[in-house]
């Protein structure tokens, strides 16, 4: 009998709550946004503004070297960082060299920076292959090829992305390694392998470092902010932060609008199972 | 519009809209769906790999660089695992990339991972410039000691010891919780932003001619 009554009591209704009424809630809220959007504000944060300032501070004609991560699986989550982060670049008038550690990165390069195609297209900004940005294209480099390339990039790439010896880049008559680089974008979707960077980068060759990484990786980057890592940017939401602060408006505004709101039935659907769980243990 | 911006409209929102109806049930449209992404994924995988392998390893050998035919017998020797008579061979490349990996992380692991670290959690304290970086700095301190007191398995956790090890965990269960949370923000991300795809491009421009 006692049984029967804890199962009708409203600590086990809140605890059963239908899961599918929280889907069906989260699908709603998405739309609503996506047909009338909200502009909510967005709060730009200390890393967020740390990493523009690393990039727009540096001297004119100074080098970055992008060790590129991007892959389509998480793209949504990474879209407004990338296309912010190479609208600021192609602004600047830094000279950039990108190589890619995972095979798609490549074909997404192409989606962002392809020249008249891209979302970040480089023609738009005046920027010259092989004056003002170089792509190396992919090679499985894991952490032993990111020290190759501190050392020696021609060990690792003998050619650009399209064969061109680099030996025949203008740009890349002076560049051959860590001691040539000002400044290092990782970008990267498996959280520890911001470890490489560190590793390789940072401590060896006191290379100043910004990242770029998914939103759940963001407390294994936190611990090296501020210090070996001068700025990072970590999911979409910080991706929208860099449109606001860059002034480059793009996906990541409304994206944010919509997981604002899209959030909520999961928070609602947490506060009643810890309610439940709560008043089975101490209100019975 | 052009053709391929319909037909890609109809492409991307019929594979989104097939993966997400494993929400519903197993069918074939989710099968052909998640097939066809696997091996499209794949196809670009080899695809990329071989060009790679043909820029970093065999042209360059070609042109001259005799000394890549080392790594490049290497990473032959790597498929003879799949020959029973013959895979001992597959331990040598093995053993030479553990060798090298782990070489290459311990330069760095101590100094930045460690050394920098701890200098940095205890430094923290007595350099902030303001009353709410010290605080800050005090909780990582607390966090940081009492997270590793909870890996202390060579003494029961009684006391002084127990009391740490309660804090540390809390501390564990706040940091699991913000990586958590980050994760189920990203899938929300991924979810929102395909049918996104599907409002924008499918139902608005082609089918509405909007935008």
């Amino acid at each position: 009998m006692y049984e029967e009554e804890k199962k009708d009591d409203i600590w086990e209704k809140l605890g059963n709550f239908d899961v599918r009424w929280m889907f069906l809630g989260c699908i709603v809220l998405i739309f609503v946004p996506m047909i009338w959007p909200l502009g909510l504000p967005t709060i730009v944060s200390q890393p967020t503004k740390d990493y523009y300032n690393a990039l727009v501070d540096l001297p004119p004609g100074s080098i970055l070297a992008v060790s590129f991560g991007g892959g389509f699986g998480a793209l949504d989550e990474r879209e407004a960082q990338f296309i912010a982060t190479f609208k600021t670049i192609f602004s600047t008038d830094l000279k950039m060299v990108i190589y890619c550690q995972v095979s798609e990165g490549p074909a997404v390069l192409e989606y962002i920076i392809g020249e008249g195609t891209g979302l970040a297209d480089p023609l738009k900004y005046g920027k010259v292959y092989g004056e003002d940005y170089v792509r190396l294209g992919y090679a499985p480099l894991g952490e032993v090829g990111e020290t190759a390339i501190t050392t020696n990039i021609r060990s690792m790439f003998s050619t650009d992305y399209y064969g061109t010896p680099l030996d025949n880049i203008p740009m890349m008559e002076n560049i051959n390694g860590a001691d040539d680089i000002d400044l290092l974008w990782a970008d990267y979707g498996a959280c520890t392998t911001i470890e490489w960077y560190i590793r390789q980068w940072v401590v060896p060759e006191q290379m100043p470092l910004i990242i770029t990484t998914l939103g759940c990786c963001a407390p294994m980057a936190a611990p090296y902010y501020p210090g070996q890592l001068i700025g990072f940017l970590s999911g979409s939401g910080m991706g929208t932060e860099l449109e606001i602060t860059s002034g480059n408006p793009g996906p990541g505004a409304r994206t944010s609008d919509i997981k604002n709101l899209a959030i909520l039935p999961f928070l609602l659907y947490l506060l009643l199972g810890n309610i439940s769980s709560f008043g089975k243990k101490y209100m019975r | 519009m052009i053709i391929w911006d319909v037909i890609a409209a109809f492409a991307g929102s019929f594979l989104t809209l097939s993966v997400l109806s494993m929400l519903w049930k197993d069918n074939p449209c989710f099968k052909f769906g998640q097939q066809g992404i696997i091996g499209i994924v794949i196809a670009n995988s080899v695809l990329v790999n071989m060009k790679s392998l043909l820029d970093t390893g065999i042209r360059p050998l070609v042109a001259g660089r005799i000394t890549l035919i080392v790594p490049l017998v290497f990473g032959v020797l790597l498929y003879t695992r799949l020959s029973k008579e013959y895979a001992w061979l597959s331990k040598y490349p093995t053993s030479m990339m553990v060798g090298v990996g782990t070489g290459v992380m311990i330069m760095g692991t101590l100094r930045g991972q460690v050394i920098d670290q701890v200098k940095k959690t205890i430094l923290d304290v007595f350099t902030a410039t303001d009353a709410m970086g010290t605080f800050n700095g005090i909780l990582i301190l607390i966090g940081t000691v009492s997270s590793i007191a909870f890996w202390i398995f060579t003494k029961e956790h009684t006391g002084g010891l127990g009391i740490v090890s309660k804090i540390g965990r809390v501390y564990l269960m706040i940091s699991l919780g913000a990586n958590w949370a980050g994760e189920h923000v990203w899938y929300l991300t991924q979810v929102l932003a395909r049918l996104a795809f599907v409002y924008d491009n499918l139902i608005m421009k082609v089918l509405l001619g909007q935008g």
